[in-house]
């Protein structure tokens, strides 16, 4: 490092305005393509809009009070239940996962992620079909209870259906980031506290878990936010009955063509987005200064 | 306890392969979409060639998805090698916004391009896609890459230059070769995302550029049929190849070592 530095003090001609202008077309694709485009959607929010929700403009919060209207908290609370359910579920098992994954031997643990890899890469919309195969009338399940008598099995549409669908998409999304912070931890910790009387709750709770609690912070922000803006796996598995902001959001641009309720219901989830992250980053910090202490 | 946790951790991967080889072998059932197996069958992905309306929405998402790819792997390796040689203020602040795409919630990302898009007229359709899967495939790319260029020697350009080279030379000859592992991993990944990618499609995509997971999507709102197992089955194999083409050990830095 400093090496490297030494050499660009000592080379003053070089230009920097060359390497300025290679971040040009990365930093204009998001702002123009990213940030520029939240900006309108927030404006939209606040416009008023003619009767084919096209934006007329002026300042209206008559689409934030008609949130309050039960249709929309119906989906809100139970977006942010959902959320939460699946959060906990894929935090708990991807704990025990990467637990797993991190106490194999190195050249184990390559193949075990590999492993994790391939269904985490694999199309987003096979993941969610494959649910109803299994789970669906025709499916393994139901042949195996036919032979027992017990015919007309269908789990779908069901919200068990929805949640085990959500858990088997963003499951590998919880490991990641868990397996990645508990892979820092020296064993020679876990080793100490067996050595001085911990079992294996106490391993777990006094060094395991406060060590990788970034790990899990960072998937709880995977997988929160991104479950309640999903809108394929309750249509599909669920059968459209308990819709998610995601639902929401789709339903009000491309059926109802309400742009501003679209926009307002974006918001939400945006807000919520905000939030979350600024929780996360407080606790976060927690983890920081108790280290540091 | 340990042997309950790994008992738990073992159900957990078959958990994750189950959907992945009920997908595979229904696909091959001759007796559709019902339980019993009644002999193999190639007849699903038969069916899935001749389907005219398939193969377009096919070729839809292959072009975008070529064109995301490269566009996204272009920007990112000029993003890239721009912040590897960038030492003013600020290199925190960029790094922030070229990943703030992954952290805004897609959905949201995809109705605000639509509102650009409608208040500026553009009608949607191939260009108005291939915006949207840049503005998610961009990131990854430009991570992927980065974390490869931050790895280089700096005295190897250093030296290319010294000996005369200019900086496209230095760019082909020494920095595009040294980097050739990232920028085939930049372009998979980018082509994967934009490949599978529903929400951006949902609310981009016009009345001629249906995408291939589009098409299964709204087929599957009216019923699961076997084609569509064929159909899985083959984008399960695509992943396969992907993700041993891109290399466990590139995936596990992507996945793994940029978020410790």
């Amino acid at each position: 490092m400093t090496s490297t530095r030494m050499i660009h003090l000592g080379r003053k001609e070089r230009p920097k305005r060359g390497s300025l202008l290679l971040l040009i077309p990365g930093v204009a694709s998001v702002v123009l393509l990213g940030i520029l485009p939240l900006f309108i959607v927030a404006r939209n929010s606040f416009a008023v809009a003619d009767n084919y929700g096209g934006i007329v403009g002026g300042f209206t919060l008559e689409h934030y009070t008609k949130l309050i209207d039960p249709v929309y908290t119906k989906t809100l609370l139970f977006s942010l239940g959902l959320g939460l359910l699946n959060t906990v579920v894929c935090i708990v098992v991807g704990y025990l996962t990467s637990y797993y994954i991190v106490s194999r031997p190195e050249g184990r643990q390559g193949l075990l992620l590999l492993l994790v890899i391939i269904p985490f890469w694999t199309d987003f919309l096979v993941r969610t079909f494959a649910w109803i195969t299994i789970l669906g009338s025709g499916g393994p399940i139901a042949g195996v209870l036919g032979i027992f008598g017990l015919s007309g099995f269908s789990m779908i549409p069901s919200n068990v259906a929805v949640v085990l669908g959500l858990l088997y998409a963003f499951l590998p999304t919880a490991i990641f980031p868990i397996y990645a912070s508990m892979r820092s931890i020296d064993p020679s910790l876990k080793e100490a506290a067996t050595d001085l009387g911990c079992g294996w709750w106490g391993v777990h709770r006094r060094v395991i878990l406060p060590l990788s609690r970034p790990g899990i912070l960072g998937a709880a922000l995977l997988t929160f936010i991104p479950t309640m803006g999903v809108f394929v796996i309750p249509v599909l598995l669920g059968g459209g009955k308990d819709p998610l902001v995601g639902n929401l959001i789709v339903t009000l641009y491309t059926e109802f063509r309400n742009q501003p309720m679209g926009a307002a219901v974006s918001m939400v989830l945006l807000v919520l987005m905000v939030l979350s992250m600024g929780l996360i980053g407080l606790l976060m910090r927690r983890t920081s200064t108790k280290k540091g202490a | 306890m340990d042997r309950i946790v790994n008992g738990i951790a073992r159900g957990v991967f078959v958990f994750l392969y189950v959907p992945i080889a009920a997908v595979i072998i229904y696909s091959f059932n001759a007796a559709g979409t019902s339980t019993r197996f009644e002999g193999f069958t190639l007849q699903w992905y038969a069916d899935l060639f001749q389907d005219g309306a398939l193969m377009q929405t096919l070729r839809t998402s292959a072009v975008v998805a070529v064109l995301t790819a490269t566009v996204a792997t272009v920007i990112g390796i000029m993003f890239a090698l721009g912040m590897s040689r960038y030492r003013g203020a600020g290199k925190g602040g960029l790094l922030a916004l070229i990943a703030l795409p992954l952290i805004v919630p897609e959905i949201v990302l995809g109705v605000a391009l639509l509102s650009v898009f409608s208040a500026v007229k553009v009608p949607l359709g191939i260009t108005t896609l291939v915006l949207g899967h840049l503005i998610v495939s961009l990131p990854l790319a430009t991570l992927v890459l980065m974390s490869s260029a931050a790895m280089l020697d700096p005295s190897l350009p250093e030296a290319a230059t010294d000996l005369g080279c200019t900086p496209w030379q230095t760019f082909t000859r020494v920095y595009l070769p040294l980097l050739r592992p990232a920028v085939v991993a930049a372009w998979l990944l980018s082509f994967t995302t934009s490949f599978s990618n529903i929400v951006m499609s949902t609310f981009l995509s016009g009345v001629g550029s249906t995408t291939l997971p589009l098409k299964i999507y709204s087929s599957l709102k009216t019923g699961l049929t076997p084609s569509i197992n064929a159909l899985g089955a083959l984008l399960i194999l695509l992943t396969l190849v992907i993700v041993l083409a891109v290399g466990v050990t590139q995936m596990r830095r992507i996945l793994v070592d940029s978020r410790s």
